[in-house]
């Protein structure tokens, strides 16, 4: 598999169809993977792909706006950038997606608490509700070969932990958040890891008038993530990349999965399927059960 | 002269639960799926003395991570400026690396030295350091490389050693005689040998290693690409700036009549934002070089020591496997042996 990554991103590189090719590397570590950045032909041999390739490389295309780029996307990499063309964020002539099937990723977090010994891979619980091994939009695609590797165990329900926590009492979540939100340290790593995170001055940098206190507060904790959870209702495409970035533990993912289903329950709507369907946010709709928008 | 003492983990926390009357008692407690956390310890018992590092060092203990210095007020028609007044009450934290004590002592020569920052100082003053030498030290640790060591005891009162059979505690200070001084005995001749055997050990245990530069040599690849190519995948996050014993670059924010102090991070693109809308970092290119030239040139200069105690909490914690070690190891043009 990995043959034809390097061989397509050659080739892109060679045909000057793209400046520069987005993808994986070794980290200097030897074992995990670090984001790479290619514009010669030649040095695409540094490209990797296994289950360490964790990253939604993706947040980087803002990055190079109005250059042509060439990306390996996984899956749930692509949705991402279906989201960022439908916002008008990225112009589709200017990329050009290598897909690659993902049989899921793995969790470095986990994975240092579970003994070499063990066989099962500590995969990443974003896999486990994760439906499409095939990105949904790609220009070329390049598949497992042989026998598959062994997939992360599906969730019958992808909203099951939701539904638990929904069940809890008011009094009980917000003791919950409480305790999750005041190990925040306002590194702003959820933010800035975010693909769909590109406004040019976000809320929370904003100081005249200033919108969130900078203490480091509960006030202040609780306001910043979950604007930044509100901000990306109708859009998230569930990447976990700000849960996995996140250096103090807090379960993102649960918050952005309760806006998910809310989204699907009220509008039947899931971010990043298709580059034709518009933005839910930013569309008008004569159907919309709402009195007071029609 | 350093004094000795041997006594069992049982003994350690029984001594906690009587400190703990008379002082607060901090230390890393370990969250189940979070990691490891410095928390006021409200059962000493929670106390962790494994292998495993804490997310957080023991930074925000004296520098916090948002302080507020002043608060204005109206009174009797007058606006009145009142001083936040300093906390009193006295601190133990215990179990503390090597790498994070020798963190404060970059920080003493910042906010305890021609500047005398009265909330820092303060802080220094009501605290007693209790460190737990490493027995296990990290794939990315590399405090052998910026002059540290697993055993390394400075800005410590007492330093501990966990060993098979119990713990021997290095007594350094006054402070540690006197709060040690009804706990465990003396050292035997045998125990003597085995913590000079340990110490030995544990001078070698750390294997990553880097060269840092010498003298004015990153002076002259201050404009190399170099930076623009090891920047590249940086998102800009604070994590590696605010996770660092050592980082202590701050932001003043008046909200509600009251001044904040709070961590700022070279990272952020807002950093060195002019009022006039001219920023002289604009790119990831200039704020990732700041913080490799702060680290490893200007506070050189100014202070004699490099500004890295090799904890390895930024090659840990980066989203994105930036490791500042390898990079300033292979910076061009550096003098190798």
């Amino acid at each position: 598999m990995i043959d034809r990554i390097k061989k397509k991103a050659e080739e892109l590189l060679r045909t000057k169809q793209v400046d520069l090719i987005i993808g994986y590397k070794r980290a200097p570590d030897g074992v995990s993977v670090a984001p790479v950045f290619i514009d010669k032909a030649e040095e695409t041999k540094e490209l990797i792909w296994d289950t360490y390739c964790v990253y939604n490389l993706s947040n980087y295309l803002k990055d190079f706006r109005g250059r042509k780029i060439g990306i390996i996307a996984k899956a749930c990499d692509a949705r991402s950038i279906i989201v960022l063309l439908q916002e008008n964020q990225l112009k589709r002539k200017d990329i050009f997606i290598i897909g690659v099937e993902c049989s899921g990723i793995v969790d470095e977090k986990k994975l240092l608490s579970i003994s070499p010994q063990t066989s099962e891979l500590g995969f990443d619980e974003r896999c486990r509700s994760c439906k499409p091994s095939k990105p949904p939009i790609y220009d070329v695609l390049i598949v497992q070969e042989g026998q598959r590797p062994q997939a992360p165990r599906l969730e019958k329900d992808p909203y099951g932990s939701v539904r638990k926590s929904e069940a809890k009492s008011i009094s009980e979540k917000f003791k919950l958040w409480q305790e999750e939100f005041s190990r925040c340290i306002r590194c702003y790593a959820c933010r800035q890891i975010c693909p769909l995170c590109y406004c040019p001055r976000c809320v929370a940098d904003q100081t005249q008038p200033s919108w969130l206190s900078r203490a480091h507060s509960f006030r202040g904790n609780f306001t910043w993530n979950v604007t930044r959870a509100m901000h990306l209702a109708g859009r998230c495409i569930d990447c976990g990349e700000c849960e996995r970035a996140c250096p103090v533990g807090i379960p993102l993912r649960d918050i952005n999965k309760k806006i998910e289903k809310d989204v699907k329950e009220l509008f039947n709507y899931e971010a990043g399927l298709s580059a034709e369907q518009k933005a839910l946010l930013s569309c008008f709709d004569k159907n919309d059960p709402e009195d007071f928008i029609r | 002269m350093p004094s000795e003492k041997f006594f069992v983990k049982e003994d350690l926390y029984n001594k906690l639960e009587e400190l703990s009357k008379e002082f607060e008692i901090i230390g890393p407690r370990e969250l189940p799926n979070k990691g490891i956390f410095y928390q006021s310890l409200k059962n000493t018992r929670d106390l962790y003395l494994g292998e495993g590092f804490a997310i957080e060092p023991i930074k925000r203990f004296f520098l916090k991570p948002s302080e507020w210095i002043f608060d204005e007020r109206f009174r009797e028609n007058k606006n009145i400026l009142e001083g936040i007044p300093l906390p009193a009450d006295k601190r133990i934290i215990i179990s503390v690396r090597p790498c994070e004590t020798r963190g404060l002592t970059l920080l003493d020569k910042v906010f305890d030295s021609d500047y005398k920052d009265n909330f820092y100082i303060n802080n220094r003053k009501r605290t007693i350091i209790i460190g737990l030498a490493c027995n296990k030290p990290a794939k990315n640790c590399f405090c052998t490389s910026m002059g540290g060591s697993p055993i390394e005891s400075r800005g410590m009162d007492v330093l501990i050693f966990d060993m098979d059979r119990g713990l021997i505690a290095e007594i350094l200070t006054d402070r540690g005689r006197e709060l040690f001084a009804s706990i465990g005995e003396g050292l035997n001749e045998g125990q003597r040998r085995l913590l000079k055997e340990d110490k030995e050990k544990k001078k070698d245990l750390v294997e990553k290693k880097l060269s840092p530069p010498e003298g004015k040599e990153l002076d002259k690849i201050f404009e190399s690409d170099y930076w623009e190519d090891v920047s590249r995948p940086c998102i800009g996050c604070g994590i590696c700036t605010y996770l660092c014993p050592t980082c202590h670059c701050f932001d003043l924010v008046d909200e509600r009549r009251k001044r904040l102090r709070c961590y700022d991070s070279c990272s952020f693109p807002d950093f060195t934002l002019e009022a006039s809308g001219v920023n002289p970092r604009p790119t990831k290119k200039e704020r990732y070089r700041q913080r490799v030239f702060h680290k490893f040139d200007y506070f050189k200069k100014n202070f004699g020591e490099n500004l890295c105690v090799g904890c390895g909490r930024c090659i840990r914690h980066c989203p994105v496997k930036i490791d500042i070690a390898d990079i300033v190891d292979k910076v061009p043009g550096l003098k190798k042996e």
